[in-house]
């Protein structure tokens, strides 16, 4: 299903946080939003979750106009996200952090060979399936995270910054994940500071600064545009 | 110091502890759940005593039917609060203690009115005594405890194994990331706010049936609700098992040497000890 | 602006003098002047509630510390024969240590572990007063303690203006403590204490200070509440008490210096008021609260603003309108 956002704008009390903001995920797409530190990325992803009212302008999906409803409900629609941080239940087990990815789904037979599919994806997590969540490394939990949003065969699954944190060795360990999760036919939009890996795995590329889309375009496009060259590629 | 007297104070202790489990376990569901500090806790207990009075004494009904129906019935009042109290001030910790206080205010006014300064009981549970080793031992004791027990492990076995009380665990430990997997978080916390107030109308039933009512008995339980949740922790569902246990030792057993101020008064001199070398509790999540 | 303060100013003297001519209003009724001298021992304990509220910290043990001044004092002029002029400021001075002495060990903790460590130590205090009783008489309460003067005995309306006179100074003191520097480093603290530490400023003594003036002046309305009741009882300064001050707190508005005036002004003053309700009159007080809930985020002291940004709101919208209409 298309993710359409259109002309957003998203204050932070008085200031404004995106201005004017438009971006298209088309079904099936791993789109990537680039930008520097407060550039409005998170914020964007946080209004299409539902966590961030919009000023003005309309976020679709699919047939729908999702940003006024509740959190919950967009999840329901099958749009997750793993946010910032994670935002893992620390004292609960691995196991049932993934199980509660999968709150909205009823065919308890259904969850439990996709959790063995993921499982399959993440076998660290099979491993410390009985651990608390809260007693993992950090690239296990980025994994975690990633599993549990899985695990709610969503549509549209987006990535909030999952490389922040994580070793090297790790950060190279999305592209794979990414990957994998784009060819079971679900969507991806990745916000990232780390743009190299961002352009080794998208389709499509915005870039943002200070609220505005500054560049759009697809991943060769990126890589040769002097701008983003010279900030965020090392000339 | 006789047998007979140490058995009753353990007994006691079991009584006193499952009460005060009862009314702290609700309070802590709305603590970690909404981050609610539900003063209001303190009159659902004393009402549930008063309704279950007038069921069985007024309406005649058995005892346990009459305990079944105030649960139900100030449930129902918890999902009332919940929704037009909790829910319209979420985050903003001054109103919703106001809003508390003002239930209890009017509340306990209202019993006040309705009831005068008669003396009431609910009727005994199950009456009569028995005997072990010599030591006489109330039923009405021993029912209360058990029946507190039963209701106890019923609600621990749905939180921790049901998915609902799963997914109350989870938005108790991180409220956004639990929105995020597409948990109804205004559905947990209607539930958590019926379980509450069913579990504190419960204890009011069961206390009332072991001392008398007074429209001002809520206080000093919610005073025992707030010590066993900061003993356990802020955060820990089943550390209130624990704490609710020590408190209850140590209520029912101190007063064998000390009179009563001085016990409220090591048991809170305890609290304050353990938050200053543990603040988080003995169980709780963070400092 | 100009204009505003003057028009404060006058505003302010017109209450004084009204308070002034209270006794001669009502005729002397010695009940009105009691409720009188209770309301203003209120604002005093709960303005100074504010005053610990400014760094930062609540305290859910003040009507605590208002006992201990009061016992202090009471048992001083009891057992002692001391002077009024002597055990009201000593009653002071032991609640002021007792709030440094339990605010200490907890300067670094975050303010809703600060509050239930004061609940607690609230009532640890209580319960201490009810232990001690050959000194404090337990819970049947400290009886015929001596009055402030020896003529004032059955009158009430020198204790009016001498309460009266008490608080006003009160009250200014807390408000010159407050437009200080020690009370911008209050504030400085409450907002952020990384911020406040990184310019240099000490929070641990400033939090330590902010408990201690607040309950200097509890421990003082105690004290002198105890030359004017004359008995103490220490059902009065339990847990439920301490809330309540709070609660006048919130409810008049935390944000301004007036706002615990108002609050401790009306909501003591209303279930007396309705008195002849009987056991209904706290009714009265629940609905005020729930109204202020629900329609006055920013308490009583905040209406007049909220009354106004609505009405600039309303006009806005008119205006608006008709340009769109045009």
């Amino acid at each position: 299903m298309q993710l359409d956002i259109r002309d957003i704008r998203i204050h932070y009390g008085k200031a404004i946080a995106v201005d004017g903001v438009s971006i298209r995920v088309g079904a099936g797409e791993v789109v990537a939003i680039v930008g520097a530190n407060g550039s409005g990325k998170s914020t964007i992803l946080e209004a299409i979750s539902g966590l961030t009212p919009l000023s003005s302008g309309e976020i679709w999906f699919g047939e729908e106009r999702i940003d006024r409803l509740p959190a919950y409900e967009i999840v329901r629609r099958g749009l997750m996200q793993v946010p910032e941080g994670r935002r893992l239940f620390p004292y609960l087990s691995v196991w049932t952090n993934m199980q509660m990815g999968a709150s909205l789904r009823k065919d308890k037979a259904g969850i439990r060979k996709d959790m063995e599919e993921v499982f399959e994806h993440f076998p660290i997590l099979r491993e410390r399936r009985n651990q608390k969540a809260g007693s993992l490394s950090g690239g296990e939990q980025q994994m975690l995270a990633i599993a549990r949003a899985m695990v709610g065969r969503p549509k549209l699954l987006c990535l909030d910054e999952p490389s922040l944190g994580l070793a090297p060795i790790m950060v190279n360990g999305l592209v794979p994940v990414i990957k994998d999760i784009n060819e079971q036919g679900v969507g991806v939009l990745l916000v990232e500071q780390n743009v190299p890996l961002a352009l080794k795995v998208a389709d499509r590329a915005y870039a943002l600064q200070v609220g505005k889309v500054i560049l759009e375009g697809d991943a060769e496009t990126f890589r040769c545009n002097d701008v983003v060259r010279k900030a965020y590629l090392g000339g | 110091m006789s047998g007979s007297l140490l058995a009753q104070s353990a007994v006691n202790a079991l009584v006193l502890s499952s009460l005060y489990i009862l009314m702290a376990l609700g309070f802590a569901l709305l603590l970690s759940i909404m981050g609610v500090v539900n003063f209001a806790h303190a009159v659902i207990y004393m009402v549930g005593g008063y309704v279950c009075y007038e069921l069985i004494v007024t309406a005649g009904l058995n005892n346990w039917v009459a305990l079944a129906i105030t649960a139900l019935g100030l449930g129902l009042f918890g999902l009332f609060l919940e929704r037009f109290g909790f829910r319209p001030f979420f985050g903003n910790t001054n109103r919703i203690i106001v809003l508390t206080l003002a239930v209890i205010v009017i509340l306990e006014s209202l019993v006040n009115v309705l009831v005068g300064s008669e003396v009431r009981a609910i009727p005994s549970f199950w009456s009569g005594s028995f005997q072990i080793k010599g030591v006489w031992i109330a039923h009405e004791r021993i029912i209360a405890f058990v029946a507190a027990a039963v209701l106890l492990i019923a609600v621990f076995t749905f939180i921790r194994r049901s998915r609902t009380g799963q997914q109350m665990l989870a938005t108790s430990q991180d409220f956004v990331g639990a929105t995020l997997q597409g948990i109804n978080i205004y559905r947990i916390t209607a539930i958590a706010a019926f379980i509450a107030c069913a579990l504190a109308a419960v204890a009011g039933g069961l206390m009332g049936s072991l001392m008398f009512l007074n429209p001002f008995a809520g206080d000093q339980m919610l005073v025992r609700a707030i010590q066993v949740v900061i003993l356990a922790g802020i955060g820990s569902i089943g550390g209130v098992l624990v704490g609710g246990l020590i408190l209850g030792v140590l209520n029912a057993f101190l007063p064998l040497w000390l009179e009563g101020s001085a016990v409220d008064a090591v048991g809170v001199a305890v609290i304050i000890v353990i938050m200053l070398f543990r603040p988080q509790g003995l169980f709780g999540h963070e400092a | 602006m100009l204009e505003s303060r003057w028009s404060k100013l006058a505003g302010l003297l017109l209450l004084l003098v009204i308070l002034f001519l209270v006794p001669v209003i009502v005729g002397g009724r010695p009940y009105v002047l009691h409720v009188g001298v209770m309301v203003l021992l209120n604002i005093i304990m709960v303005s100074s509630l504010r005053t610990i509220f400014l760094s930062g910290q609540i305290s859910v043990a003040h009507a605590a510390f208002v006992g201990c001044g009061a016992y202090f004092a009471g048992v001083l002029a009891k057992q002692f024969a001391l002077a009024p002029w002597i055990t009201i400021p000593a009653g002071a001075i032991m609640a002021m240590v007792l709030g440094v002495l339990l605010g200490i060990p907890f300067t670094r903790v975050r303010a809703i572990y600060f509050a239930m460590v004061s609940l607690f130590g609230g009532i640890f205090l209580v319960d201490l007063i009810r232990v001690a009783r050959t000194w404090t008489g337990g819970g049947t309460g400290l009886s015929k303690i001596p009055p402030l003067a020896q003529s004032f005995v059955g009158q009430k309306v020198p204790y009016y203006y001498c309460t009266l006179a008490l608080t006003i100074v009160c009250l200014i003191i807390l408000w010159r403590i407050e437009h200080s520097r020690v009370g911008m480093n209050w504030k400085a603290i409450a907002q952020s204490h990384l911020v406040a530490s990184s310019v240099g400023i000490n929070e641990a003594f400033y939090r330590v200070l902010a408990l201690a003036v607040g309950c200097f002046f509890a421990g003082l309305a105690g004290a002198w509440y105890a030359h004017f009741n004359m008995t103490l009882s220490p059902d009065s300064y339990g847990f439920l008490p301490s809330i309540f001050l709070v609660m006048y707190m919130l409810v008049g508005g935390q944000k301004s210096f007036a706002g615990p005036i108002i609050g401790a002004g009306l909501l003591y003053s209303i279930p007396e008021i309705f008195r002849r309700l009987g056991t209904a009159a706290p009714l009265v007080l629940g609905v005020v609260m729930l109204i202020v809930v629900y329609l006055m985020p920013e308490g009583l002291a905040g209406l007049y603003d909220q009354l106004k940004g609505q009405l600039l709101k309303s006009r806005e919208e008119r205006v608006t309108k008709s340009a769109a209409e045009d």
